[in-house]
């Protein structure tokens, strides 16, 4: 029954004016696995858009079909209605796609500040000639990128980390880390892999603060999250993920109170 | 009006137009300083008549052969994680572009200028080091790694076994002056009446070449092209994910640590005047990571101390038969001859265990912030840049 539904679903079929991330029908298997099976879904732009599903339902796959960490079998994604599918990873994040990874890795030898500034686009010091040929148009760019890095650490309130090294980090203030990292590349849309998994709840609460208060200014997100309370405070809409297919989407009410939603979870799936 | 602002330039943009941004070179007060007492430690060794004054020239030009090396592998290894066996291969294409384009015992009548030699050092390096990296840089760490674990005895045999062009075993001497033009005879004469002016001039020429290639890596270490270099040695995935493009920043870190190899074999050549394929064994790329581990795995001022410490040791050992007490110590245990070079590798292994005990991350590791120089650094002075930013948006 919900087999039959999800193969009728199209995400780019419900009425979202401007789309900034569309995928059609992705495929994905690995051997004999079929990881994801003809997802089709859309990212209304300015939205925080939720995902969730049980466990090994393909949620991190799609992430990284969507970024182009894994090949496709079948399918095409599209960032501001340019189709991406095919290109790198940085080229898809400089289109505009900027994800996290569901276990974040700390950089070694490097401070909180530093790791920050990796992620600006465009730098011109990311290219050897004009360090030796620019040298005062590096340093401008940095002495900018350094004071939109102090903001930023700032607004997500880890500013008073910015000297310590990033290995020093707990598992939460890592994860603040990064999409404040992600924000520093500006992105048209952001998209965090469990970004409360092993947070404590009370910076938990204030994470949600945080994407609430960028989403307010314009900012869109997709966002898988096993964390229910944190999933349905934030998104809507939510899409329901489950072996591999979109099982629906809907305002966090609907999908709360869904009987396919409920048995999915228990394990109960055709 | 914009062409008064240029006529009206202060003197810091001045000096940026030159490149030059005083005190921010890469190298502080303290690392001139501990260069002094090092010298210092040298010239006292020889006037107490331990060292004689051509032998310390000769090991500080070996520091700065080495250094080359060490330099060239840290950029690889030390920033971009990159696992390079074939050392000594692209030391060994350096040393052979002197040999055969310089040495009047090539078996190429050729003899051109040794600065030719340098500039096709360096393009072959750079080509072979492409050529290596298209292959195996897209794929994980250990590619490389083993590719070039393979290069290495290929360019070994090829040397060897390429008699017609490389005079194979036989060996190529003889080597040209190097930088004829260098007015180094009347200088060191001032000083000493019995320097040797060939050694003298090798090790100004390397120490000097050495000067200027750590100052421009230095400056690549701290851009943002070493903070992303750096970042894809950590997790290559997420610099990807912040729309890097790694396979070119690993090929970049790549070919520049080859060619600085490459540099090292060169200088070789008109620093011992003789070369054949027997340099090319694979110790020598091991001594080459050792120095690189114990000096401090992505720390320039860490490479350095690694050379000093590699030539000190490789050289140090050669005097362990002449010290009457060692001897004697060998002498006590029946059935044991002393043999030098197990000795040297002994050392070597034992202070391997005892940094990686006592110290892994080598002995200067690298500092937990590079920042690109005159950027603001701290907080008082990105106030202050601000407030002129704010005057200035005034004043307009
Ligand atoms: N690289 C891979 N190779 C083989 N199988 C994989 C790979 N990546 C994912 N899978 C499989 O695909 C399925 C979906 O995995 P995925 O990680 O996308 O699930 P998920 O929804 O993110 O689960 P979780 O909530 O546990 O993170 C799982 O069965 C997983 O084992
Ligand atoms: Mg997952």
């Amino acid at each position: 029954m919900s087999a039959e539904l999800s193969l009728t679903y199209d995400g780019a079929d419900l009425d979202k004016d401007d789309v900034v991330l569309r995928t059609e029908s992705l495929k994905k298997s690995f051997g004999g696995l079929t990881a994801t099976d003809d997802v089709s879904i859309a990212v209304e732009r300015g939205s925080i858009t939720g995902m969730i599903g049980p466990n090994g339902a393909g949620k991190s796959t799609l992430f990284n079909l969507i970024s182009g960490f894994y090949e496709l079998d079948s399918g095409s994604v599209y960032v501001n209605d340019t189709e991406v599918s095919g290109m790198k990873p940085y080229e898809i994040a400089r289109s505009g796609l900027m994800r996290t990874f569901q276990t974040p890795r700390r950089l070694e030898g490097m401070t909180v500040r530093e790791a920050m500034l990796v992620g600006p686009q465009g730098q011109s010091g990311e290219s050897i000639l004009p360090l030796f040929f620019g040298g005062s148009k590096v340093r401008t760019e940095e002495t900018a990128n350094l004071e939109d890095a102090q903001r930023m650490l700032e607004r997500f309130e880890i500013d008073h980390l910015a000297n310590a090294p990033s290995t020093e980090l707990s598992g939460g203030q890592l994860k603040l880390v990064e999409m404040a990292r992600a924000m520093m590349a500006e992105p048209d849309v952001l998209l965090l892999d469990e970004p409360v998994a092993g947070v404590n709840p009370t910076l938990a609460k204030k994470l949600a603060g945080f994407i609430e208060e960028l989403n307010e200014e314009g900012q869109t997100f997709l966002i898988i999250e096993h964390d229910m309370s944190f999933i349905m405070r934030i998104a809507d809409p939510i899409i329901v993920l489950d072996q591999g297919r979109v099982l629906m989407e809907d305002t966090p009410e609907t999908v709360r109170s869904d009987e396919r939603v409920i048995e999915a979870y228990l394990g109960g799936s055709p | 009006m914009s062409e008064q602002q240029s006529d009206d330039i202060g003197l810091t943009d001045r000096l940026d137009r030159l490149r030059i941004e005083p005190g921010n070179l890469g190298v502080s007060v303290l690392d001139l300083t501990a260069v002094g007492v090092f010298v210092l430690f040298l010239l006292l060794l020889v006037g107490v008549g331990v060292l004689s004054l051509n032998y310390g020239m000769y090991l500080l030009g070996l520091v700065g052969m080495y250094g080359f090396m060490v330099v060239g592998l840290n950029i690889q290894w030390g920033y971009a994680g990159l696992i390079n066996f074939s050392v000594i291969a692209f030391w060994g294409i350096g040393a052979y572009a002197a040999a055969l384009l310089t040495s009047p015992g090539s078996p190429h009548d050729i003899l051109l200028s040794p600065v030719i030699a340098l500039v096709v050092a360096i393009v072959v390096a750079a080509i072979v080091a492409v050529l290596i990296g298209i292959p195996t840089l897209r794929l994980r760490a250990d590619y490389l790694a083993i590719a070039s674990l393979g290069f290495a005895e290929v360019i070994r045999l090829l040397f060897l076994n390429e008699r017609e062009w490389t005079a194979g075993s036989r060996g190529i001497s003889g080597a040209p002056e190097l930088f004829g033009w260098l007015p180094v005879e009347p200088v060191v004469r001032l000083l000493s009446a019995e320097a040797s002016i060939g050694t003298a001039r090798n090790t100004i020429v390397i120490l000097g070449m050495l000067f200027v290639g750590y100052l421009l890596v230095r400056r690549i270490h701290r851009s943002p092209w070493g903070r992303v270099v750096r970042t894809i040695r950590g997790d290559e995935d997420l610099a990807k994910a912040l729309g890097k493009n790694t396979y070119m920043m690993k090929m970049q870190a790549f070919v520049i640590g080859c060619v600085l190899m490459a540099v090292a074999g060169w200088f070789y050549m008109y620093a011992f005047q003789y070369l054949d394929p027997g340099e090319l064994e694979p110790l020598q790329t091991f001594y080459v990571w050792v120095a690189l581990i114990l000096g401090g795995t992505g720390s320039d001022r860490g490479s350095i101390i690694g050379a000093v410490t590699i030539v000190a040791i490789l050289e140090g050992t050669r005097f362990l038969n002449e010290i009457d007490l060692v001897v004697a110590l060998f002498e006590a245990i029946p059935g044991i001859t002393l043999n030098v070079s197990a000795v040297r590798l002994l050392l070597v292994g034992l202070l391997i265990i005892f940094v990686i005990r006592f110290r892994p991350q080598g002995l200067l590791p690298p500092k937990e912030e590079l920042i690109w120089p005159g950027a603001a650094s701290d907080d008082t002075q990105s106030r202050e840049r601000q407030a002129t930013r704010e005057q200035r948006g005034v004043d307009e």
